[in-house]
């Protein structure tokens, strides 16, 4: 059961849309999220019998399945999204599958948050912030890579296509303490497409 | 500004990347009977080579793996990169010459590389 107290590192920020409609940004909040380190070649079956969708083994490389999305972080760790409050029992199951397999999982629900970025201009707002290639061709949809966007640390996940209505979507999973940061950032970043200019926020409260 | 490449996540901009000094220097496995000289040469004395120098770079932004590299310190080119536990793979420096007749580099005389000198030192 969610913990009425529980509230997201953006929750004062509205979603944004730009005139036209060539971009959107909006928190994806409190979405479940684990960081699992294994030997992948080990761990692989493991992780399959419970999640549905094996290790990604390369760069940008992720896995979908029903129960998850995993993200290739390094040749030994994983970054696991699932749904609001589902990340428990799923660390609890695959530490079950992963018994006798040395490997560590550690709950970092309440250390990120994600910030979509969507619409035509998407591309071209992360590019200013960032030193990935965004060309469509460099990076793909259903890619995930670790990065710098502006001074913060951040996964880039495309999540949806190019050539879905209304373009592509970014989810940008950015850590608490640099996420109003960063939404301040990208709502800038969009300002010449028609995204209004946000206001940092100092002193807010990070328990209730 | 470099563009370094990593051997697990490929081209990445330098800004991603921490440096982290000279590669291939052997903790001491009984530091305990070692004299304070030999202990500060593990410590602190590096080779600083002028020229091709083996050093280790962390993909702080991205993997976060540590993983060696050799450099060519006079012209910043990156000759080739390599993870960590994996045989230095064989390069050569020979750069582009300049028009009389020098290795590129430092336009001062005291760290020129000498003809018959290439790993570094000066004059
Ligand atoms: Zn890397």
């Amino acid at each position: 059961m969610a913990d009425p107290r529980r509230r997201s590192p953006l929750a004062h920020r509205a979603p944004l849309t730009a005139e036209g409609g060539t971009l959107t940004i909006a928190e994806r909040p409190l979405l479940g999220r684990l960081v699992l380190r294994v030997d992948a070649d080990k761990g692989d079956a493991a992780v399959a019998t419970v999640i549905g969708a094996g290790l990604p083994k390369a760069v940008a490389e992720t896995a979908l399945s029903e129960a998850a999305t995993i993200f290739w972080l390094s040749p030994d760790e994983w970054m696991i999204v699932t749904a609001a409050e589902a990340e428990e029992r799923l660390a609890a199951d695959l530490g079950a599958a992963l018994a006798g397999i040395h490997h560590q999982i550690a709950v970092v629900s309440d250390y990120y948050t994600a910030i979509e970025i969507a619409g035509a201009r998407a591309r071209d707002l992360l590019s200013k912030l960032t030193t990935l290639d965004m060309h469509a061709r460099a990076f793909k949809p259903g890619e995930a890579r670790a990065g710098i966007f502006a001074k913060a640390n951040g996964v880039l996940f495309q999540r949806v296509a190019d050539d879905a209505g209304g373009g592509p979507a970014f989810d940008l999973a950015v850590r608490w303490s640099m996420a109003d940061y960063l939404w301040c950032v990208v709502a800038e970043a969009g300002h010449e497409w028609g995204l209004p200019v946000e206001h940092p926020v100092a002193g807010e409260p990070l328990f209730h | 500004m470099f563009v370094i490449t990593c051997p697990y996540c490929g081209a990445r901009d330098q800004t991603e990347f921490a440096y982290a000094h000279e590669a291939h220097i052997a903790r001491p496995t009984d530091p305990e009977s070692m004299s304070d000289a030999d202990w500060a040469e593990f410590v602190f004395m590096r080779k600083n080579t002028k020229g091709i120098y083996a050093e280790r770079w962390m993909h702080a932004a991205g993997c976060r793996k540590f993983f060696n590299a050799l450099r060519n310190t006079a012209t910043d080119e990156f000759l080739a990169v390599y993870r960590i536990g994996e045989p230095m793979p064989e390069v050569s420096a020979e750069g582009p010459a300049t028009p009389c007749g020098e290795q590129p580099g430092s336009g001062n005389d005291a760290v020129k590389i000498m003809a018959d000198d290439s790993g570094g030192g000066g004059r």
